[in-house]
C-alpha cells in the first residue's frame, strides 16, 4: 500500500518534469513549422539539422565553452579548494563568502555586473569574455563539492605517504588525489552542466557573431523556434539517456567474480568512452571551424548588425562570393536593445539597421557616419515616395538607404470576428476578453491607444500620454498577452481573435491560417522604415556601403522580400515579383491614401522617452 | 529461577536470497545477562533488531511477557536500545536526549529533570546536561547513549556491540560499569559483541552463534570448558583442535598415542575432534610425557609463556608459567578431564548447525 | 602548509577580478547618475509604485513556488534516501537530466502545454470539460519556477537526508516516538541545513528570473527581473538597472546569513 502510494508519487514528479521533455521530442517530428498546429509525422528537421550551419556552430560554441569553462574551472577550483582547506579562521571564511557570491547572487546581477566590467575595461565583447563569465560561475561548484571530500581525507594518510618517501607533490597525487576525486569529477560535470544550460549570463556577456544554443534559441523565441533546434535538443537529450542507462545499469548483486570485473571494465570504457567522445567532437568542430576560417583569412571583413531573421541568408553567402568580404552577422530583438549597444561602443559595426526614430535619435547624438552616396548607385532603385518619408528622421537623405516598409495593422480571425473590422476600438471590445495580443514595446503599444483616441503617435502631451495610459491599463485585463513576433505563432494556432501586427507578417499568416485578415484601422496607424546606416566608428565603412549597394540591387532585393514578405521600397524589386496578387497588394505597398492618417516615429528625446517607459512600466505593473 | 522475559520461536530471516536466521529459538529470562557471540554475519545483530523491532522476521514469532509483540513498531514496545555508534541526536543537547524518551511519555517536568540527573550520575557524567554530543568523547558519548536508554526503566535494554568503538581501558571500565548498572536496575540485558572477553567478562549466559544458528548456549565456564563443537572451541579462547579417535570409552588416540580421558558414550573406533586448551597442556621431561617434541618458539606474555611445541606432526599451542627455552626437549602430558571430545561434522552443512542441535 | 594556501592564490586573483571587481561597477553604477555624480535616486526607484509592485509580486510568487518546491521535494528526497543505493544514483540521475535539454526550450514547451488550444486543455476537451486559463496566469510562472527550479530543492534535501545515521532514527522510535514526532523532532530538525540551503537556491533564482515571466506570463505580470532586464536592455538606464540589482542583492544577502547560519559544515551541499 505504501508502497504503492510512493510509486505514484514518484511517477508523478517524474511525469512533471519529463512532459515538456515529450513535448519537445513530439515537436521535433512536426512537419509545420508553426509550434501551434501538427502538420504530420517527418524526419525532415534531422535532414536539414546538419546543414545548419548557424545551429551547429551554436552547438560547437556551447560545447568548447562548457568543456573549456569546465576543465579549467575545475583545475582552478581544485586547486584553491586544496588552498582554502589550508586556511583557517577568518581567512577562510571569506574565501567561502567569496565563493558563495555567484552561487547565491542571482544570475542577473552577475551577468551584468560582468558586462559591467567588460565594457569599462574596453574588452571586445564575444567569445573570450562568455568564457571568462562560464569560468567564473563554475569555479564555485568545483569549490563547493570537493572541499566536503577534502574535509573527508584524513591528513594522516598524506603524512604516511610522505613518511613512506614520496614527495609533496607526489603523495598529493597518489594518496589525496584518488579520496578526492569523486568531488573533483561530480564538480566537473556540475560546472558542464550548468555551463551548458546557462542563458542569462551568457546573454549579458556575448558579443557579436557568438551565439551559444541558449542565445540562439532566445532569440529565436521571438520569431518563433526553428523546429532544427527541436530535432537538435531531442538528439543531446536521447544520447546523454543512453549514455546514462548504460553507465548506471548493473546486475543486482552480481555474484560471480567474473560479471562483476566484465562490468566493471564495460563501465570502465564507457566512462573512458565519454571525455573521447568530447574530444573527437570538440576535435571534429574545431577542423570545421579552421577550415571555415582558412577561407576568410586575409581577405575583408563586415561586421552587421541586423533584426533577428531579418534577411535572407542566401544573399548574405551571395555578397560573400562576389566580394570576397566576410560577414560576421550578429542580432538584436529591438531598437532599444541594440542602441545601447551602439552607444557604448564595445563593439564596431560596420552596418545597423535600425528604425526610423532610432535612426533620428542616432544622428542627433552624433552615432552615424554620413554616407557616401557614390559608393551606393542602387539607391536609384528607391521609390521616391519612401525616400520623401525618410526625410521625417533623416531630413537630407545623408545617413539612411530604406530597406523594408510597413504599417502596424490589427490582424483578426473571421472565424471569431463577425463584424466588420475598421478601428483601434474593437481592441477595447471586452466580447474578446482574453482573446486579444497586444505589441510589448512602448512606442507601438502607446501608439495603438494615442491614435485610437485620434492624437499623433509622437505626441509629447502629458495629458494625451496620461490618458492613453488609463486606456492602456483599462484594456489589460482584456489582452491575452504582450508579444512580440510571437504573434504569428499565436494567431496561427487560434490562440487569439485580434492581434496588433507589422503588414509584414500578415502574408505569412495569411498563407498558414486562411481566416486571418489585416487591416490598418481608420484612425491612421504607423509607417515604419527601417533602413541601413553605418555607425561612426565602423571599421569598415567602405565595406559597409558595398553591402548597402547590394541590397539595393533589384534581385536580391526580390530575395529578400520573397524571404521575409516585408514590403521592400525598392520599385525595381517590386516591379520583379511575379505573382500578380502580391505585387498589387494593397496590404503590402499601400497608396498614399491609405495612409492619409498615418505616421513614422520620431525620436521625441530623452526625457520625453523616459516618460513613456514610465508610464509603459506603469502599465505593466498594475 | 526466574521467569522467562523474551521468547524468540522459530525466526527466519533472510536478505535477498542470503538466510541470516533459520528458525532460531531462544529463550531469555528476567533480569539476565545474556550475550550473542559470534562472528560477524553470524546473525547477532538481526536477532537483535527483531527483537528491538527494525526488521520483522519472515517467519516466527517475538514474545514479551507472555504477549506476541512480532508485528509491534518499536514505539510500542517496552524494552530500549544502545545503539553501537550510539545514534545521539546531534542537535539535542545532553539533557534533551536523555530527556527524549521521558517527554514522549508524558512525564512531568520536575520528573524528567531529576531523572536526568540521576541517570547522568549513574553514568558519571554530572553536569554536562546542556554539552551538545559532538563536544563529548566516544565513552561519553557511549554513556549518555546508556543513560537515554535505561532512563526510561525499560524491562529489557539491547546493547548492539556498544563498546566496539572504544580503546581498551575504556572499554574495560565499560564493563564493570555495566555489571553496576545491571545489578543496581535489575534490569534485564541482552548484548551483542564478537569479542570473546567482553562475553566471558559480563554474561550470566553466552549464546555462540554462527550463519544463523545457535551453536552452544551456557554460562560462561559451560562455553568456555565444555565446547560442543570445534566452531565455539575455536571462537572461545585460544586452543588446540586435533583429530582423534575414540578407541574405547575414557581412551582416545591422539596422533598416535593413546590419552586417557573421561567422555563416554562416542562408540568405538569413531573419528571425533579433539580440543584441549593451551593452559592445560602440561609439559614435563621427555620420559614423564604421553608424547614427546621439540620447544619452536618462546615468547613471554607477561602472566605466563606462550610456547610452541613440534609434537607428532602437530604444532602444540601451550601455556604455562614455567619457562622451556626453544630446542629444548620435552614431555606432552593431559590430564584426563582437561580433554574434551567432539564429534566430528560430517559435511559443511551440519558444521554449521551445530552437532548438538 | 603555507605552500598549499598559495594553490589558492590563482583564484583569489580571479575572483577579486571577476567577482569582487564587478560587484564594485554595479555598486558605482548604482549609486552615480548618468553624469557621473553621486546619487541614491537609482537604488530609491525601487518606492516607485510599479518597481515595488513588481518587487511584491516576485516576493510573493518566488515565496510561493519556494513552499511549492519544499512540499513536493521532501517527501520525494525522503524516498530517495531510503532506496538502495544502486537505484538511487540512476534516480538522482533522472533529475539531472532535464537540465541537458535547454532551459528555454523546456519553459517554452510549458507555452504548448498550457495554451489556449495547448495539449492540456484540448486533453480536457476530449473528456467534455470546460477548458481553463492556464497560460499568461501568476500560477504558470509559479509552474514555471517549480519546474526549473525542483531538482535545486531536491538534491541538498537527498544530500542531507541520506546522511542521517539510520539508527538514529530507530533509536528515537526505540524511545518510544511515533513517526509523526520522530518527523517533527529528529528528521527535521537535521534536515535543516539542507531545507536551508534549497530554499535559496530556489528562492533566489525564483526572485530574479525574467525569463520565465516572459514566456509563460505573457508579459503581462511584470517582475522585479523584468524590471531591471528592461532597464538594461530597452529602457538603456544602466544607472537604475545597478540601483535595483542592489535593492535586490539586499534579499540574496539575506539568504545567505541564513545558510551560513543554519549549514556551517557545508551539509546542505548540492553533492
Amino acid at each position: 500500500m505504501k508502497k504503492t502510494v510512493r510509486n505514484i508519487y514518484l511517477g508523478l514528479i517524474l511525469f512533471l518534469m519529463y512532459a515538456p521533455i515529450v513535448t519537445l521530442i513530439v515537436l521535433s517530428f512536426n512537419a509545420s513549422k508553426s509550434r501551434a498546429k501538427w502538420g504530420g509525422f517527418t524526419l525532415k528537421w534531422y535532414a536539414s539539422l546538419f546543414q545548419d550551419k548557424a545551429i551547429m556552430t551554436a552547438l560547437y560554441n556551447t560545447l568548447i565553452i562548457a568543456l573549456l569553462s569546465a576543465v579549467l574551472a575545475t583545475v582552478v577550483g581544485t586547486a584553491a579548494s586544496i588552498g582554502i582547506n589550508a586556511m583557517k579562521g577568518r581567512s577562510k571564511t571569506i574565501m567561502m563568502g567569496i565563493t558563495n557570491i555567484p552561487i547565491l547572487n542571482s544570475e542577473i546581477v552577475t551577468g551584468i555586473s560582468l558586462m559591467l566590467l567588460f565594457i569599462a575595461f574596453r574588452v571586445t565583447l564575444g567569445f573570450s569574455t562568455i568564457l571568462l563569465a562560464h569560468i567564473t560561475f563554475c569555479i564555485p561548484y568545483v569549490i563547493l563539492s570537493v572541499m566536503p571530500k577534502l574535509k573527508q581525507t584524513s591528513k594522516s594518510t598524506y603524512e604516511a605517504a610522505q613518511d613512506l618517501g614520496a614527495g609533496p607533490v607526489s603523495a598529493f597525487f597518489k594518496v589525496v588525489f584518488p579520496d578526492i576525486l569523486p568531488g573533483i569529477v561530480s564538480g566537473f560535470l556540475m560546472a558542464f552542466t550548468m555551463s551548458l544550460d546557462d542563458f542569462i549570463i551568457t546573454h549579458f556577456t556575448k558579443g557579436p557573431g557568438v551565439d551559444t544554443l541558449s542565445t540562439k534559441i532566445y532569440a529565436e523565441v521571438r520569431k518563433g523556434i526553428r523546429p532544427e533546434m527541436y530535432a537538435l535538443s531531442t538528439l543531446l537529450f536521447v544520447s546523454v539517456l543512453v549514455l546514462m542507462i548504460l553507465v548506471n545499469t548493473s546486475p543486482k548483486e552480481p555474484k560471480d567474480r567474473k560479471t562483476v570485473s566484465k562490468r566493471k571494465s564495460l563501465q570502465r570504457g564507457l566512462r573512458l568512452a565519454i571525455p573521447l567522445l568530447l574530444v573527437a567532437v570538440l576535435a571534429g568542430g574545431g577542423a570545421f571551424y579552421y577550415f571555415a576560417g582558412a577561407k576568410d583569412a586575409g581577405s575583408e571583413k563586415l561586421i552587421v548588425y541586423n533584426w533577428g531573421d531579418y534577411v535572407d541568408p542566401k544573399t548574405i553567402e551571395l555578397f560573400e562570393e562576389e566580394t570576397g568580404i566576410s560577414v560576421t552577422y550578429e542580432e538584436y530583438e529591438t531598437n532599444e536593445i541594440m542602441y545601447p549597444k551602439i552607444l557604448s561602443g564595445a563593439i564596431a559595426y560596420d552596418v545597423v539597421c535600425p528604425s526610423d526614430y532610432m535612426i533620428q535619435r542616432m544622428i542627433e547624438n552624433d552615432l552615424l557616419a554620413k554616407l557616401n552616396l557614390d559608393n551606393i548607385p542602387n539607391i536609384k532603385n528607391m521609390d521616391s515616395i519612401y525616400m520623401e518619408q525618410s526625410r521625417s528622421f533623416d531630413p537630407d537623405n545623408a545617413y539612411s538607404v530604406p530597406y523594408c516598409v510597413g504599417t502596424v495593422g490589427i490582424l483578426y480571425n473571421k472565424t471569431m470576428v463577425h463584424e466588420p473590422v475598421d478601428s483601434w476600438d474593437i481592441l477595447w471590445d471586452s466580447k474578446y476578453a482574453d482573446s486579444i495580443l497586444m505589441q510589448d514595446s512602448v512606442r507601438d503599444a502607446f501608439a495603438v491607444a494615442l491614435k485610437r483616441r485620434g492624437y499623433s503617435l509622437n505626441s509629447s502631451k502629458v495629458d494625451q500620454l496620461i490618458q492613453a495610459k488609463d486606456d492602456l491599463i483599462a484594456q489589460k485585463p482584456l489582452v491575452q498577452a504582450y508579444v512580440v513576433d510571437q504573434v504569428r505563432d499565436k494567431m496561427i494556432g487560434n490562440e487569439a481573435a485580434l492581434g496588433v501586427i507589422y503588414s509584414g507578417e500578415a502574408g505569412y499568416t495569411k498563407r498558414e491560417n486562411p481566416n486571418l485578415e489585416y487591416v490598418i484601422p481608420k484612425e491612421g496607424s504607423n509607417v515604419w522604415i527601417d533602413s541601413w546606416v553605418i555607425p561612426k566608428n565602423a571599421k569598415n565603412k567602405e565595406n559597409a556601403e558595398k553591402f548597402i549597394n547590394f541590397m539595393c540591387r533589384p534581385d536580391i532585393a526580390l530575395m529578400n522580400f520573397e524571404y521575409l514578405t516585408y514590403a521592400t521600397p525598392n520599385k525595381a524589386a517590386r516591379a520583379l515579383i511575379k505573382d500578380e496578387e502580391t505585387r498589387n497588394s494593397k496590404i503590402l505597398f499601400p497608396n498614399a491614401e491609405d495612409l492619409t492618417n498615418c505616421e513614422t516615429f520620431q525620436f521625441l528625446g530623452d526625457d520625453v522617452d523616459s516618460y513613456y517607459n514610465e508610464l509603459w512600466n506603469k502599465v505593466k505593473s498594475n | 529461577m526466574n521467569h522467562t522475559l523474551v521468547n524468540l520461536i522459530d525466526i527466519s530471516k533472510s536478505f535477498g536470497d542470503q538466510v541470516i536466521l533459520d528458525e532460531l529459538n531462544l529463550s531469555i529470562r528476567e533480569n539476565e545477562f545474556l550475550t550473542l557471540l559470534g562472528p560477524s554475519g553470524c546473525g547477532k545483530t538481526t536477532t537483535l533488531r527483531i527483537l528491538g523491532g527494525f526488521e520483522s522476521p519472515d517467519s516466527g514469532k517475538v514474545i514479551f511477557d507472555g504477549k506476541d509483540i512480532t508485528n509491534l513498531p518499536p514505539n510500542k514496545r517496552n524494552l530500549n536500545t544502545v545503539f553501537q555508534k550510539y545514534a545521539l541526536f546531534s542537535h539535542m543537547s545532553i539533557e534533551e536526549n536523555i530527556a527524549f524518551g521521558l517527554k514522549i511519555s508524558g512525564k512531568s517536568k520536575a520528573y524528567i529533570h531529576d531523572k536526568v540527573k540521576y541517570a547522568l550520575k549513574l553514568v558519571n557524567l554530572d553536569g554536562y546536561e546542556n554539552r551538545l554530543p559532538d563536544s563529548l568523547s566516544g565513552g561519553q558519548q557511549q554513556r549518555v547513549a546508556i543513560a537515554r536508554a535505561i532512563v526510561n526503566e525499560p524491562r529489557l535494554l539491547l546493547l548492539d556491540e556498544p563498546l566496539g568503538a572504544l580503546d581498551l581501558k575504556l572499554r574495560q571500565d565499560m564493563q564493570y560499569e555495566l555489571i553496576r548498572l545491571k545489578n543496581e536496575l535489575g534490569i534485564t540485558f541482552i548484548y551483542v559483541t564478537h569479542d570473546q572477553e567482553e562475553a566471558l567478562t559480563m554474561s550470566d549466559t553466552i549464546v555462540v552463534m554462527n550463519q544463523g544458528y545457535i551453536q552452544q548456549m551456557g554460562s560462561p565456564e559451560d562455553i568456555y570448558n565444555e565446547p560442543q563443537n570445534a566452531f565455539v572451541a575455536d571462537f572461545i579462547g585460544e586452543s588446540n583442535i586435533l583429530p582423534g579417535m575414540m578407541l574405547e570409552d575414557k581412551l582416545v588416540e591422539i596422533l598416535g598415542a593413546k590419552f586417557p580421558c573421561v567422555d563416554v558414550g562416542f562408540g568405538k573406533n569413531k573419528p571425533v575432534d579433539v580440543v584441549i586448551r593451551p593452559e592445560d597442556v602440561d609439559l614435563l621431561a621427555p620420559e614423564e610425557g604421553t608424547i614427546q617434541g621439540v620447544v619452536s618458539h618462546l615468547i613471554f606474555k607477561g602472566v605466563h609463556y606462550e610456547m610452541e611445541v613440534q609434537a607428532n606432526g602437530f604444532e602444540w599451542l601451550v601455556h604455562s608459567t614455567d619457562m622451556f627455552p626453544v630446542g629444548q626437549q620435552v614431555g606432552i602430558h593431559v590430564n584426563p578431564f582437561d580433554i574434551q571430545i567432539m564429534h566430528k561434522p560430517e559435511s559443511e552443512d551440519e558444521e554449521a548447525i551445530g552437532i548438538n542441535e | 602548509m603555507n605552500k598549499r594556501k598559495l594553490l589558492s592564490g590563482p583564484y583569489l586573483i580571479w575572483s577579486v577580478a571577476f567577482i569582487l571587481i564587478p560587484l564594485a561597477m554595479i555598486f558605482y553604477y548604482g549609486f552615480t547618475n548618468s553624469e557621473g555624480h553621486f546619487t541614491f535616486e537609482n537604488v530609491l526607484a525601487i518606492g516607485t509604485v510599479e518597481n515595488f509592485k513588481a518587487l511584491c509580486l516576485s516576493l510573493l510568487l518566488s515565496l510561493i513556488s519556494t513552499l511549492i518546491c519544499l512540499i513536493l521535494a521532501y517527501p520525494l528526497a525522503m524516498m530517495l534516501s531510503n532506496m538502495k543505493v544502486n537505484r538511487t544514483g540512476f534516480i538522482v540521475l533522472l533529475f539531472i537530466l532535464p537540465m541537458w535539454m535547454n532551459f528555454l526550450l523546456r519553459t517554452l514547451a510549458w507555452q504548448t502545454l498550457l495554451e489556449k488550444n495547448g495539449v492540456i486543455n484540448q486533453a480536457l476537451g476530449f473528456f467534455h470539460l470546460p477548458s481553463q486559463q492556464l497560460i499568461n496566469t501568476p500560477g504558470a510562472i509559479v509552474l514555471g519556477m517549480v519546474y526549473n527550479f525542483l531538482p535545486f530543492m531536491v538534491l541538498p534535501l537527498y544530500n542531507v537526508l541520506s546522511k542521517i545515521d539510520k539508527d538514529v532514527i530507530f533509536a528515537a522510535r526505540d524511545l518510544g516516538a511515533t513517526a509523526a514526532y520522530t518527523f517533527r523532532k529528529i528528521i527535521f530538525p537535521l534536515s535543516m541545513p539542507g531545507i536551508i540551503s534549497g530554499i535559496t537556491m530556489v528562492f533566489v533564482p525564483s526572485l530574479t528570473t525574467f525569463v520565465i515571466s516572459d514566456l509563460l506570463g505573457g508579459s503581462k505580470i511584470l517582475l522585479i527581473g523584468n524590471v531591471i532586464d528592461r532597464q538594461f536592455q530597452q529602457g538603456s538606464n544602466w544607472n537604475v538597472g545597478s540601483g535595483l540589482s542592489l535593492v535586490l542583492m539586499v534579499f540574496i544577502f539575506i539568504s545567505m546569513l541564513l545558510t551560513g547560519k543554519y549549514d556551517k559544515n557545508g551539509e546542505g551541499g548540492m553533492f
